[in-house]
């Protein structure tokens, strides 16, 4: 009986809250530029389902850091769903949406977003009302160092997603295997014709895939200035043509002749731990280090990046329109924002994630939380970081390489 | 006291039609999208997919039967049976996923297999660039398959050969050939094995269900471009792009088509080749009546299966706590717990998967108690089909079905949407273990306690249920073992809150992170292991007591 009453209760007040959301834009913005304090009290006793890939144990080892830290300094119950891929919750807020969901009334309070997601929740309106820069440690993002902290694969991010990491392409193999890497995608050929079936990428959509790709379109296409806007349908072909020459070229050189790839790029990673595979790739500059840390990669794997410049990017935490814990959310992408934890996710032995920060806006007692000296398997000289080309281009590209080597 | 079909027996069938029914529709109902049938068919890997899928799962499936039948008959002929059944339970319990990612740990070109033999025989110093693992033709994914199904086949023949009503008869008939001369073989052929194979007719189809439309085991170890039919459709659901959602249910629909056509083949294939010609019950294929090597051939493909699960269960076992383990070396050249530290960290998965697990099993065995006691026998044998939908349905498109009900009772990502989708895939498999024996009671037993004056409650607590201890126990290990072996359901009505070992090793083995793979992989096949030795140990024989005088 008591049960049956507070469902109703709980759905009248849904409805009004809801009612209220779609009713009263100026509500929504008011709500946001509510003073710090007003979020966090709010926040106190909230649970926040952040959803976030889980496929590296490291990454979920200092999530559980972070959940055991907000718990303590604000109260919020911070519990990480696990999933394998961000378009499977872009779906599931859309199917709520297309369900009727109103705010509040969601399964996602934040996510681990970038690229073609977030565009797709931005376009598709699945984004809670700008929030991000009104964080108080959002002062500290290195904004003008690291201009795709605002910039989130050319789409402008306006406030709907918290940057949280840099991230740049990079490879890495075993030293005494392979003494003079690669260093762009010519030379990348040359190896993979002296010794064929050694090298390989991840199967399209995934994201590192993806990104060899897009690494292999920046390194052929004739003018990269097109790359920022984009694609023109009409010039597609013609852009893109340099690209699957070369990919046509590249491929029978491959592991299994390029007519199989790998799901992931830790699978690749076990393989070059195995000796299957010569090289691997990463997003992440500081993973073979962590690896080698973790002992599961030998300490003579060195990292890498190309003499000209690998694609970087950030990767950021959004809010859905309908999460149940907004403030909570808030306040999780504010402490993951802290110099204390931007410092510990920089740590090898813990995950290894560059900072989104500007470490000379920091005091010094929080620049000295961040790891200085290089340990094996760094990348030794850091090359520049290219602009991903638009979020666009990737649907078109992907597509294109489904129906070329995807069957 | 008489059954009263009426209203128990309605009521019954309410609590478990409207949901099935409605997820059927729901799943039905999404494929009623022309433009995606469209989509799905001008897709470049549709045919080549379709084709995978029909090859993996007629070829996985009719190996299978064969090999079963082949073991089956060296059992009943040498009277193994018995010592064949004691380890049927263990085999039976491995989850599908565990067993591919096993065997993936075995065959692969830096696997057990080739660190075995290098570099003294092959000269290897790095893995070479065979294609074992995901073979573009499927044959991991069909060994796999084969691995798993042959136990699931000898252990519903062998509940069948257990029977108080068929055994005595059926050892009968062929001790009756045997006196009239036919080789033991040729007794087992022409007697037992076209009076047993009908009654594998569900099992059968099951297994050939399964193997069309599996995907966590297909992930693991099947041929990646193209994939199978089924991870196809899966990639397609979890697209954020609805269009594609849409191919993805059409395929779904189109793998359940692919059963109907194919299971009405087999019956069709079946049923010509039982008809009794000249007089003889059935026809035998003339090879197998070579009764030496059948016979050896048996043992030895006995001990090939045994040695191979055993082999897969320690590979998962070294593999979770090796570190840095280069080829060609047999054993790790560092070890590391760090994979176990990180289970248990998050204990919550262990305490889910079990607390799923349990919830779902018991409301299983309640109902399909219930339905047998209660329930009369036509309506029984008539709703059958209807009761097995979720077992014949490819998952892809009844997680499809599941997730709109769900989303329709507001129950995603919550315990009770959980508990209803595991429970939708559960039942079926319970019912499916706990009819023979349940249905074979003799009932000659409730006659006499009736005679004597005792009440239905009384004969089924002092009686029947405690001679069937054995098979109600059994009928809970295994959908103990199906909850915990539940992927898809898991990973889609849980909206990525819940989360069990099986998607833990499935998700980890994606990433191919060895050491953790191997810890989820080895605790998903322990759980339901534990689940089975427990149910021998409670459904063990009764030892009688004389006393010392």
């Amino acid at each position: 009986m008591t049960e049956l009453s507070s469902i109703h209760r709980r759905q009248a007040l849904t409805w009004m809250a809801a009612s209220a959301s779609v009713l009263s834009w100026p509500l929504t913005v008011f709500a946001q530029s509510r003073p710090w304090a007003d979020t966090l009290a709010a926040a106190r006793g909230q649970t926040v389902y952040f959803n976030a890939w889980a496929g590296s144990d490291r990454t979920n080892a200092y999530l559980q850091w972070v959940a055991s830290e907000v718990q303590t300094a604000f109260g919020v119950k911070l519990e990480h769903v696990k999933i394998t891929d961000t378009a499977d919750v872009v779906k599931r807020v859309g199917s709520e949406k297309n369900a009727g969901r109103h705010a509040r009334e969601g399964t996602v309070d934040l996510v681990w977003i970038n690229g073609e997601n977030f565009a797709a929740m931005k376009a598709d309106g699945l984004l809670l009302a700008p929030w991000a820069e009104q964080l108080p440690n959002f002062a500290k993002v290195d904004t003008v160092g690291k201009p795709t902290t605002r910039n989130d694969f050319s789409v402008p991010t306006d406030g709907q997603e918290s940057p949280w990491g840099m991230a740049q392409f990079t490879f890495f193999a075993d030293s005494q295997r392979l003494p003079a890497p690669p260093q762009s995608m010519k030379e990348l050929l040359a190896l993979a014709k002296r010794q064929p079936g050694r090298i390989t990428y991840p199967r399209l959509p995934d994201f590192t895939g993806t990104t060899f790709v897009k690494q292999a379109l920046i390194d052929t296409v004739a003018d990269p200035s097109v790359l920022t806007k984009p694609p023109v349908p009409a010039e597609l072909e013609r852009v893109t043509a340099p690209l699957w020459r070369f990919l046509d070229e590249l491929h029978p050189h491959l592991w299994r002749s390029g007519r199989q790839f790998p799901q992931s790029p830790a699978a690749i990673r076990q393989m070059v731990a195995d000796g299957e595979l010569l090289l691997g790739m990463t997003f992440n500059p500081n993973e073979a280090a962590n690896e080698i840390a973790a002992r599961r990669l030998p300490a003579s794997v060195k990292s890498w990046q190309f003499a000209r410049g690998t694609i970087g990017n950030t990767h950021f935490v959004a809010i859905p329109y309908n999460a149940r814990s907004p403030e909570g959310a808030q306040v999780v992408a504010n402490f993951l924002l802290s110099a204390r934890a931007q410092a510990r996710k920089a740590d090898i032995t813990v995950w290894g994630d560059p900072t989104v920060l500007d470490l000379t806006r920091l005091s010094p007692q929080e620049r000295a939380e961040f790891p200085v000296q290089a340990l094996p398997g760094q990348v030794a000289t850091p090359a520049p970081t290219l602009p991903e080309p638009h979020a666009t281009w990737v649907d078109p590209v992907e597509k294109e390489w489904v129906r070329r080597y995807g069957r | 006291m008489s059954p009263h079909p009426g209203w128990v027996a309605s009521l019954l069938l309410a609590v478990v039609l409207l949901p099935l029914l409605s997820v059927a529709w729901l799943a039905l109902e999404s494929l009623n999208n022309p433009t995606a049938w469209w989509a799905l068919w001008t897709a470049p890997q549709t045919v080549s997919a379709m084709a995978l899928t029909l090859w993996t799962g007629l070829a996985s499936t009719t190996l299978a039967w064969w090999i079963s039948g082949w073991l089956l008959a060296q059992g009943f002929i040498r009277h193994r049976l018995a010592g064949m059944t004691r380890v049927l339970p263990a085999m039976l319990a491995t989850p599908h996923a565990a067993l591919a990612i096993g065997l993936l740990f075995l065959v692969a070109p830096s696997g057990w297999v080739l660190r075995a033999i290098s570099p003294w025989l092959t000269g290897f110093e790095f893995p070479p660039p065979w294609p074992t693992t995901q073979d573009p033709w499927g044959l991991g994914l069909i060994a796999a398959l084969v691995l798993k199904e042959v136990p699931f086949l000898l252990w519903t023949a062998a509940t069948q050969l257990h029977r108080d009503d068929v055994r005595r008869r059926w050892q009968a008939e062929f001790s009756l050939a045997e006196t009239l001369g036919y080789a033991p073989d040729r007794a087992w052929w022409l007697v037992v094995w076209p009076q047993l194979a009908p009654r594998l007719w569900w099992p059968l189809m099951a297994v050939l269900a399964y193997g069309l439309t599996v995907v966590d085991m297909a992930l693991v170890i099947g041929p990646a471009s193209p994939p199978t039919l089924a991870v196809l459709a899966w990639q397609w659901l979890q697209d954020a792009d609805l269009a594609a959602n849409a191919q993805g249910a059409a395929a779904g629909g189109l793998l359940a088509l692919l059963v109907l056509v194919t299971g009405l083949g087999w019956r069709t294939l079946m049923w010509a080749s039982w008809r009794p010609v000249d007089g003889r019950r059935g026809r035998v294929p003339t090879r197998l009546t070579d009764d030496r090597t059948g016979r050896a051939g048996g043992v030895w493909a006995w001990r090939a299966i045994l040695l191979i699960y055993g082999a897969i269960v320690l590979a998962l076992a070294v593999g979770s706590v090796s570190g840095v383990w280069p080829f060609p070396a047999m054993l790790p050249e560092v070890w590391t717990l760090q994979a176990w530290i990180t289970v248990w960290s998050s204990a919550s998965t262990v305490t889910d998967t079990l607390l799923l697990a349990i919830g779902s099993t018991l409301l299983s065995l309640l109902w399909a108690v219930a339905w047998l006691e209660l329930v009369p026998r036509r309506w029984d044998s008539a709703l059958r089909p209807l009761l097995y939908l979720p077992l014949v349905l490819p998952g892809v498109l009844w997680v499809v079905g599941l997730y709109g009900l769900v989303l329709w009772l507001r129950w995603e990502g919550q315990w009770a949407g959980m508990l209803l989708a595991h429970t939708s895939l559960v039942l079926p498999y319970v019912l499916l273990a706990l009819s023979p024996a349940y249905l074979g009671f003799d009932p000659r037993y409730r006659h006499l306690a009736e005679s004597l004056g005792r009440s239905r409650w009384d004969f089924l607590w002092r009686i029947k249920w405690p001679l069937l201890r054995h098979a109600l126990a059994a009928s809970v290990a295994v959908g103990f073992a199906v909850s915990v072996a539940q992927f898809l359901p898991t990973l889609y009505v849980g909206a990525g809150r819940w989360n069990t070992v099986t998607t833990e090793a499935v998700t980890l083995a994606a990433g191919a992170q060895r050491s953790l793979t191997g810890a989820y992989a080895w605790l998903q096949f322990v759980l339901p292991v534990l689940g089975f030795a427990l149910a021998a140990w409670v459904g063990r024989p009764r030892r009688f007591t004389v006393p010392s005088t």
